[in-house]
């Protein structure tokens, strides 16, 4: 029987450390961010499908070479929409992951994990909450999708100057990014000449709106802007129809998609939703996007522009480790930020060119679509 | 605000729309008057019977009618389902009533997350429309779903009543309710009571989860958040008392959307809670209207105080 020497037991040591050390340089070999979004509970129906987004992108940055010949690695953690489990995800992400980046959404969530980022130096890039409070979050606070005061202020501004309605009724739901975005739209409407006649807040718990509805209705405004989420606004818009509202009704990215019009039917004509991405008759790229949901999961992905966003998210976090890998500069959120300011622009496959401003905001234009002979066809490109 | 129409509509869109609450608090009331048991697990029955529906309705194209009785069996096969492997082992075990209440809670929520798991958690209807037709009858917009809601949870209100009042099942249920183990004594077999009920529970159930998701968005969560509704009545209406609970989730109903035209719109959710607080801290026992037995009470009493006196 052989017999273990303390000397050959020392030389495995040795060899067990050395392969571990390689190990683990193998793995600094790879540029890791972190996601924190919507995996499971209510708010997952968006959240999955960006995930999923961002996966894909990743999946083709790292097909086509990776970063400089490293590969991307993106941690995803679930927040459920919810700030607490929140700032669970983003600790972790700092503390225990050491990421100098991650990408989240959801303005509670930014909100409530914005100090983490803010004390532990990782960058933060939100990406689909709209809340205009998220450019104010501190410095290691960005985000990469224009914020509610882009496309809602666009839209009240285009109601009222080019649609020429003077008096328009808010019908928004009771939480944080409902508030934020209607005092958006009653500010920028009133600056525009026109008159807000009914301001109703609705409780997000609602399953009917009646009572609402029929101050609205009372109100006899021009337009009605419905700022709820993609749970409650089909059922908001079909009860008005039924309690004979015809007016023109206007709404955000959150209805801009085929399941809306299936559900309301002729009550969806007229309908405008803002979009802030090109769609698929605007941008090949965004055409074969799609085609590939079609292919790979069978529809559409649940709130396009979002997944679009999502997807060039990882692009945008590819091109900062490449400048930063570029440059021999450590990978940390200090450097993350400063070559996020110091590069700027961004040209990016499925959103287009992408500004980001010093004030923490983006600069992009914004889209109108109008429901037309049952189909989402564009109205107007407002800025 | 206070136009005739404003409010006649309010009181219509209310009594229409309270139709499915009446029957989640009819189910509620009923297990918690017989089998002693606060089944929070109904929030998983409801999730079960939606999705049943769904399944046949929206997803396999079938006929309304098919879903409807699949999303009424799934209902009855859950809620016995329930009762034989859940509560009676838990009464077996002589488990107290917190771990039951716990159960239930577990229950619903590994339900609602089974539900994601298969169905997603984008918002789902039965069919696909959500919008119902409606006809104007003086100045009061009627959709064509208000009426039969209204007239399937009135006729399922009178069913229950009959059933309770003239079959033997329904009447050892409420032999059973007062006291189950006298009723044992008289050959009640205690334990085929409850499951009778839990079908019994899962019919209103699976009828009020048909109407409400003909009309409204559902998702895995959603039953979660409509049982609290049946809870709030249920204990406002009077623990035991089925008729009080249903009358209760017409009224709170009611006051939810009226409030509107003296509050502004987001104090209605707010309200339900208010509604809880001030019925478990000062009636505890739910809100009692002066009954006829009180007054023959009462008379009989000053009867003795004149006999007394002559």
């Amino acid at each position: 029987m052989k017999t273990i020497t303390r000397r050959s037991a020392l030389a495995t040591g040795l060899a067990a450390t050395a392969s571990l050390a390689a190990g683990t340089a193998r793995a600094q070999e790879t540029f890791r961010f972190g996601l924190a979004m919507p995996l499971s509970g209510s708010q997952a129906l968006y959240g999955a499908d960006q995930v999923k987004a961002a996966e894909w992108a990743v999946a083709a940055i790292n097909a086509a070479g990776g970063v400089n010949g490293k590969k991307l690695e993106m941690i995803s953690l679930d927040t459920q929409g919810d700030p607490q489990l929140g700032i669970k995800a983003v600790t972790r992400l700092a503390s225990v992951e050491k990421v100098p980046a991650l990408i989240l959404a959801w303005s509670a969530v930014v909100k409530a994990t914005a100090p983490i980022m803010n004390d532990n130096k990782v960058l933060g890039l939100s990406v689909g909450a709209n809340s205009a409070d998220v450019a104010k979050l501190g410095d290691y606070v960005y985000t990469t999708y224009p914020l509610a005061d882009v496309d809602i202020a666009a839209l009240a501004r285009y109601t009222a100057s080019t649609m020429a309605k003077k008096k328009a009724a808010l019908v928004f739901i009771n939480n944080e990014s409902g508030i934020v975005a209607a005092q958006v739209y009653r500010d920028v409407f009133t600056k525009a000449g026109g008159q807000v006649v009914a301001y109703e807040a609705y409780d997000p718990k609602a399953t009917d709106w009646t009572g609402s509805i029929l101050k609205v209705r009372a109100s006899n405004p021009d337009v009605i802007h419905v700022q709820g989420v993609v749970g409650d606004i089909p059922q908001v818009i079909a009860q008005m129809r039924q309690l004979g509202l015809q007016q023109v009704v206007s709404s955000y990215s959150a209805i801009y998609n085929p399941k809306f019009i299936e559900q309301l039917g002729k009550g969806a004509e007229g309908v405008i939703a803002t979009s802030l991405a090109p769609g698929a008759d605007d941008d090949p790229a965004v055409k074969t996007y799609i085609e590939r949901w079609k292919k790979e999961v069978g529809r559409e992905p649940n709130g396009l522009p979002y997944t679009q966003y999502l997807y060039d998210a990882a692009y945008v976090v590819a091109a900062i480790f490449k400048s930063l890998d570029d440059k021999k500069l450590p990978l940390t959120g200090e450097n993350f930020r400063k070559e996020l300011i110091g590069i700027k622009t961004f040209d990016l496959p499925l959103t287009g060119q992408l500004v980001v401003n010093e004030n923490h905001t983006v600069s992009k234009p914004v889209i109108l679509m109008e429901v037309k002979d049952g189909k989402w066809t564009k109205k107007a490109v407002v800025s | 605000m206070l136009d005739p129409a404003i409010i006649g509509q309010i009181l219509w869109s209310s009594f229409a729309n309270s139709s499915y609450f009446v029957l989640f608090a009819l189910a509620f009331a009923l297990v918690l008057k017989v089998n002693g048991v606060f089944n929070f697990a109904q929030g998983g029955v409801m999730t079960a019977a939606f999705y049943a529906a769904y399944t046949i309705v929206g997803t396999a194209k079938g006929p309304g009618w098919l879903g409807f009785i699949g999303g009424l069996a799934a209902a009855v096969v859950l809620g016995i389902a329930i009762e034989v492997t859940g509560f009676r082992n838990l009464r077996l075990r002589r488990a107290s009533p917190l771990f039951v209440f716990i159960f239930t809670l577990v229950l619903t929520e590994l339900i609602a997350y089974i539900a994601m798991l298969i169905f997603g958690t984008w918002p789902t209807t039965i069919f696909p429309s959500l919008y119902w037709p409606v006809t104007l009858v003086g100045g009061i917009a009627i959709s064509e779903w208000d009426v039969p809601a209204v007239l399937s949870a009135a006729t399922a209100c009178i069913a229950l009543f009959l059933f309770l009042r003239f079959t033997r099942s329904g009447q050892c249920m409420i032999a059973v309710a007062d006291n189950s183990e006298l009723a044992e004594l008289y050959g009640i077999e205690r334990n085929a009571i409850y499951v009778h009920t839990m079908a019994v529970a899962g019919l209103m159930v699976g009828l009020g989860m048909f109407l409400f998701g003909a009309r409204a968005q559902v998702q895995p969560s959603t039953s979660i958040e409509l049982m609290l509704f049946a809870v709030v009545a249920s204990i406002a209406g009077g623990i035991g008392n089925l008729w009080g609970a249903a009358l209760t989730a017409v009224v709170l109903g009611i006051i939810q959307n009226g409030s509107v035209l003296v509050l502004p719109s987001e104090w209605q959710g707010l309200l339900l809670y208010i509604f809880l607080f001030v019925a478990i801290i000062f009636f505890p026992s739910g809100i009692k209207l002066p009954t006829r037995k009180l007054k023959v009470s009462r008379r009989a009493t000053e009867l003795d105080g004149e006999s007394q006196e002559t």
